[in-house]
């Protein structure tokens, strides 16, 4: 009972937010907060619930960007267009690079996938039918409404919401089933599992996939919303980390632990850099890195664990395992 | 226990609420959005930027009548709108094309500025310059080459540098005006590393070049960040061609350098296009054993007492650091950008558009080595153009071509070490 009331709270705000704070920037600082909670909520399926710590993700990411901003690039069509694109491409890589590295475990899976990312983003910097080195940029004037090229950043908002509460209820509904089930198996001790049967390289190769996919309708909504994706902001490293950070500083391996942390890193980045970021020097990165280190130092289980760890004890253990 | 949670909940709705409150209206104070990477791989730039744009506004918002012609110097303020100041409203891209064009957002929608300069990058300069677009704000940027930027159709948006099509012209008439001289320029090799800047700055040259009836003799294209160039260098001293375009950034420029020293090859004439052989780290490397290289610049500082050496000395007094071309071209935009505001004798974006689209500003009127300014319907100056330097004495370059800004003649051959 206790948690609907919570749910319907923080549904009313994520609908009322921007109509309330209802200037430009904080409605796009709305927007920007949905749309990396849908990426960690993506990652957060693999890296937070299988205890699969995936630095690579950014390859996903990068699919879905280069689909959606490909389809109108390359062939005129909707950027929306190439959401199914990206997802297929998404999944296909997925299985690709799931089935060897999944055998890894810890460190050396993560490391592997950052390879992994690094070398996709290479290839795309040398491929002239992908823009190369300068990207593809999408329509700046919306030809029509399916060019989801909009002044205000409301439709951004909603459509992102809409998006995230899916990607949630999928989310809910994994961990739920007997899937959700073998991945926190897999999670606490990957041989237990094994030899009671569970299907362990299967498993995380389903929640890899699926987790891909989602993650790729992410890069295709942002780079919708910022209508250009180039071998640094698409397939760069630095946003699977900042994804990464999100999910393990909102609580990974918790249903919306990722939306907590999307909620406080994203304003904390903006506006620190929109107060400091003029002065010069860096300040920005300064203050976000302390504030992350001062979490990571008293509340390593993310910050829904304030609240769920007292209800159930070491519910939250896991989410020490991400970096 | 619930009653705390619902005043956390409050605490990060009063930190969003807070964001609004930032801007606040100043009377005759114009406000000017400036992006530029503060922060990341290329801080230095944004730094330099910044440090030049205040010396920019000093001289806009004070009274500077030794810089001649220049025009806002004379009088404090802009003239138009009855003696107003200019500010730089300055933000951080992070060298991020989202960042950049959420601070654009920002800039317009919270600061309220008049117009946005910016951003340095190409993929940032796209991203925030299409914002500005869709508010209806003139956007300027002043050092961005990217071709693609005035090919989207946009009507808000200035360029006042010179981009590749401008650099390969001034090659061909360089090239010209030396053979006139006596030098032989009749094959010409460019050599480019595989970055976006080498291969499309190689395919504008080469095809300039073709234009003239004067096809390249070789191209020669390298992996950029070179270990090694001996390959390279070798295919040169075989095929000997008389002029040598170089297209690098600062290591394969120091590592080319020291490669020709060692296999001897010294091209009769070596042309390098701003980039690598501009870097201040690559002249005190290498500049005593590349004695004699042409390199490509705007910015040349006129004798002592000229707007160009008053400035020169102003900006270095403000950061520490030689002007270069980088920063000059940007000095200049900013000037651009504030002249329009003043003869718009407006804030409303769309005079200050049509000011914009009206500018004609001379040569003597620029503290850069264009031609003018003067833009055309995508938005380009189609006057931008830039000057030949060269190596001549030691680790400095000293302003070759045209004849009218040369402070020496050009050395011939190339001397090397």
């Amino acid at each position: 009972m206790r948690r609907l009331i919570w749910l319907s709270v923080v549904a009313a705000i994520a609908i009322a937010y921007p109509l309330l704070l209802s200037s430009p920037f904080q409605q796009r600082l709305g927007a920007l907060v949905l749309l990396y909670a849908i990426a960690a909520s993506a990652w957060n399926i693999v890296g937070g619930y299988a205890g699969q710590v995936s630095v690579g993700h950014v390859v996903f990411f990068g699919c879905g960007a280069y689909a959606a901003m490909g389809s109108y690039a390359k062939f005129g069509l909707s950027p929306l267009l190439g959401i199914p694109g990206g997802i297929v491409l998404a999944v296909g890589l997925a299985a690709i690079i799931g089935v060897p590295t999944l055998r890894l475990s810890g460190h050396y899976f993560s490391m592997a996938t950052i390879a992994v990312a690094e070398t996709v983003r290479l290839i795309v910097t040398n491929t002239e039918w992908l823009g190369a080195a300068v990207g593809l940029s999408g329509p700046t004037v919306p030809r029509n409404v399916f060019d989801l090229s909009f002044l205000s950043s409301l439709p951004y908002y909603y459509l992102f919401l809409v998006v995230l509460v899916i990607t949630l209820l999928i989310t809910w509904w994994m961990t739920n089933s007997r899937m959700g089930f073998y991945l926190r198996a897999i999670k606490d001790s990957e041989r237990a599992a094994r030899s009671l049967g569970a299907p362990a390289s299967r498993t995380k190769l389903y929640a890899y996939m699926l987790s891909a996919a989602l993650t790729s309708v992410a890069g295709a909504l942002y780079a919708m919303m910022f209508g250009f994706v180039d071998p640094e902001s698409g397939l760069g490293i630095l946003i699977s980390v900042k994804i990464l950070i999100m999910a393990a500083l909102g609580g990974a391996g918790l249903l919306f632990g990722p939306l907590i942390g999307a909620a406080i890193l994203v304003p904390l980045e903006e506006i620190s850099n929109s107060w400091l970021g003029g002065k010069g020097a860096g300040l920005t990165f300064v203050v976000y890195g302390a504030i992350i280190v001062l979490i990571a130092r008293f509340q390593p289980g993310g910050l829904l664990s304030l609240f769920t760890g007292r209800r159930k004890p070491g519910a939250d253990k896991g989410a020490g395992h991400a970096p | 226990m619930n009653f705390k949670h619902v005043t956390r909940l409050f605490c990060a709705a009063a930190m969003f609420l807070a964001l609004g409150s930032g801007a606040q209206a100043q009377d005759k104070v114009i406000k000017i959005g400036v992006i530029m990477p503060m922060s990341g791989g290329t801080a230095s730039i944004g730094a330099h930027a910044k440090a030049a744009l205040e010396v920019a506004m000093d001289i806009i918002n004070n009274a500077h009548p030794e810089l001649g012609n220049l025009p806002l110097a004379k009088n404090a303020g802009l003239a138009g709108l009855g003696g107003a100041k200019i500010e730089a409203v300055f933000a951080d891209n992070q060298g991020n094309p989202a960042t950049g064009q959420n601070q654009a957002l920002r800039l317009i929608t919270e600061e309220k500025v008049a117009a946005v300069f910016g951003s340095y990058q190409s993929g940032v300069t796209l991203t925030s310059s299409a914002i500005a677009e869709k508010y209806g704000v003139p956007f300027l940027n002043s050092e961005s080459v990217a071709a693609n930027l005035t090919e989207r159709g946009f009507k808000w948006f200035f360029r006042t540098t010179p981009i590749a099509t401008d650099f390969a012209k001034i090659y061909v008439d360089f090239l010209a005006d030396i053979k006139a001289q006596g030098a032989k320029t009749d094959s010409v090799a460019v050599v480019h590393d595989n970055t976006e800047y080498g291969t499309s700055v190689a395919n504008t040259i080469a095809g300039a070049f073709k234009e003239k009836g004067r096809p390249i003799a070789l191209d020669i294209a390298y992996p950029v960040n070179a270990t090694d160039l001996q390959g390279q260098v070798l295919q040169l001293k075989d095929k000997k061609p008389d002029v040598v375009i170089m297209i690098s950034y600062t290591s394969d420029a120091i590592l080319f350098a020291k490669t020709m020293q060692s296999l001897d090859y010294k091209p009769p004439v070596l042309l390098a296009d701003d980039a690598g052989y501009s870097d201040p780290s690559f002249t005190k490397a290498v500049g005593k054993i590349s004695q004699g290289a042409f390199n490509r610049s705007s910015w040349v500082v006129g004798p002592p007492g000229s707007a160009s050496a008053i400035i020169a000395d102003m900006y270095k007094k403000k950061s520490g650091e030689e002007m270069d071309d980088t920063v000059a071209r940007q000095m200049q935009g900013f000037f651009v950008l504030a002249d329009a505001i003043d003869r718009a004798g407006s804030t409303e974006p769309a005079k200050i558009q049509a000011a914009l689209k009206a500018t004609d500003l001379k040569p003597e009127q620029l503290m850069i080595g264009y031609k003018g300014v003067k833009f055309d319907d995508k938005g380009q100056n189609v006057l931008a153009s830039g000057a030949i330097i060269q190596l001549q004495d030691g680790e400095n370059y000293v302003s070759v071509w045209p004849k009218a800004n040369a402070e020496k003649a050009p050395m011939l051959p190339y001397k090397g070490w």
